[in-house]
C-alpha cells in the first residue's frame, strides 16, 4: 500500500514542480548502516536542492 | 418527448419510486425528484447542457431509505459515477434505473452533448501565467520547467476561496469525515487556504476516485482548472496502476490491501 502510494504522490508532486523531495526506502531494524547511508545521501540531496520553495510563497503572502 | 414518455412509464410500472431530472424554477434548470403522485410534472422534464451531479442526491436519498428505487437522468459521466458508486457500495444496482442522454467527450467516450463540448476559453493573462484549461496534463509536464509549473499551480491555487465548492458537487466524495474540514490538515477558519496542501489534500484523495465529469471545474468560483489537475491524477493512476474510476466495476488499487502490480521504491536521483 504504501509503495502504492507514494509512487502516485511523487508523480503528483512532479506535476506540482516539486520533484525530488519524496523518497520511499525499505530499511531493515538490521540494516544500520544502511539507513546512515541512505539519509545522509537524501539528506545532501535536499540540501543541495536548497530551501523548499512553497515556504518563501506562503511566507510572501502572509507578509501581502 | 421520448425521454418524457420513457420516464413516465418507469414511475407508472413502478419500476422506480422517484425519477431524477431537472426542470425549470424561476428561470433555472434545477435538479428534481418526479414521483408518480405527481407523474404529469414530467411533461416540464428538461434535457439541457446543465449538469447537476444527480447521482449525489441518489446517495443521500439511499442512505436515508436503501429499498428506495431511484430512477436517474443519465449522462456518461454519470455511467461512470454510478460504476463507482456501486464499487464502494454507496448504492445497490438493483435499484437503480437510468435514462441515458449524450454527453460530453471523455477519454472513454468521444460523442457527445455538453457544457464541455465547447472547450472552455482560457484568458491571456491565464494562459502566460496560470494553467490552460485545455492543455493536457502531459503537455503541460513537457512544455514548462518544475520552476514554472509550480509557479503557474501556485498563481491558481492562491485564487481559492475555500467555498468547499469542488467537494460538495462532486459526485463521489460521499466520505462522512472529510480531511479537507481536518483541523490538523486544513486550519477552519482561514484565508486563504493554506496553498497548495488543501488543493493537493483533494487531489491526492481523488486518485482513484475521480470519474472526470467536471463538475468540479464548473463549480469553483476562482476558475482553479480543478479537471486539468484531475487528470493528471487519473493518468498518474492509469500509467501506474492501469486503472481507470468508473470504467467497470472494479475496485480502487488504493483500497485493495497487497500488491495489485509490481512496484518498487523509486531510486534516488541525486
Amino acid at each position: 500500500m504504501t509503495v502504492k502510494r507514494i509512487a502516485f504522490v511523487q508523480e503528483l508532486l512532479k506535476f506540482m514542480g516539486l520533484e525530488g523531495r519524496l523518497h520511499l526506502e525499505w530499511i531493515s531494524s538490521a540494516e544500520a548502516q544502511k539507513y546512515v547511508d541512505v539519509v545522509t545521501k537524501f539528506t545532501e540531496k535536499i540540501r543541495n536542492m536548497g530551501p523548499n520553495p512553497l515556504r518563501a510563497i506562503n511566507e510572501m503572502k502572509k507578509a501581502g | 418527448m421520448d425521454m418524457v414518455k420513457a420516464a413516465k412509464e418507469l414511475l407508472l410500472q413502478d419500476k422506480v419510486d422517484i425519477f431524477l431530472g431537472y426542470r425549470k424554477l424561476d428561470g433555472h434548470q434545477i435538479p428534481h425528484g418526479f414521483t408518480k403522485a405527481h407523474v404529469d410534472d414530467l411533461d416540464q422534464l428538461e434535457i439541457s447542457l446543465n449538469r447537476y451531479p444527480l447521482e449525489k442526491i441518489a446517495c443521500d436519498l439511499a442512505q436515508k431509505d436503501p429499498a428506495l428505487k431511484i430512477g436517474i437522468l443519465a449522462r456518461d459521466c454519470s455511467q461512470r459515477a454510478l460504476n463507482l458508486l456501486y464499487t464502494w457500495d454507496q448504492l445497490n444496482p438493483e435499484n437503480i434505473e437510468t435514462l441515458t442522454v449524450n454527453c460530453c467527450p471523455s477519454p472513454l467516450s468521444t460523442h457527445g452533448d455538453c457544457s464541455y463540448l465547447t472547450p472552455k476559453p482560457t484568458g491571456d493573462y491565464k494562459k502566460a501565467h496560470g494553467v490552460d484549461y485545455n492543455d493536457s496534463p502531459k503537455d503541460f509536464l513537457a512544455n514548462h520547467d518544475s520552476g514554472e509549473r509550480l509557479s503557474r499551480w501556485m498563481y491558481e491555487f492562491q485564487k481559492c476561496i475555500k467555498c468547499y465548492g469542488c467537494r460538495n458537487v462532486c459526485p463521489v466524495c460521499f466520505c462522512k469525515e472529510c480531511s479537507l474540514e481536518h483541523p490538523n490538515l486544513v486550519e477552519p477558519g482561514v484565508l486563504p487556504a493554506e496553498v497548495p496542501i488543501f488543493h493537493l489534500i483533494r487531489a491526492t484523495h481523488m486518485a482513484g476516485r475521480c470519474i472526470d465529469c467536471g463538475l468540479c471545474e464548473d463549480a469553483c468560483p476562482a476558475h482553479i482548472p480543478l479537471r486539468m489537475l484531475y487528470r493528471e491524477v487519473n493518468d498518474a493512476v492509469s500509467d501506474i496502476f492501469g486503472y481507470v474510476p468508473g470504467d467497470h466495476i472494479e475496485k480502487s488499487p488504493f483500497s485493495i490491501i497487497g500488491k495489485t502490480v509490481e512496484l518498487t521504491p523509486a531510486p534516488m536521483d541525486v
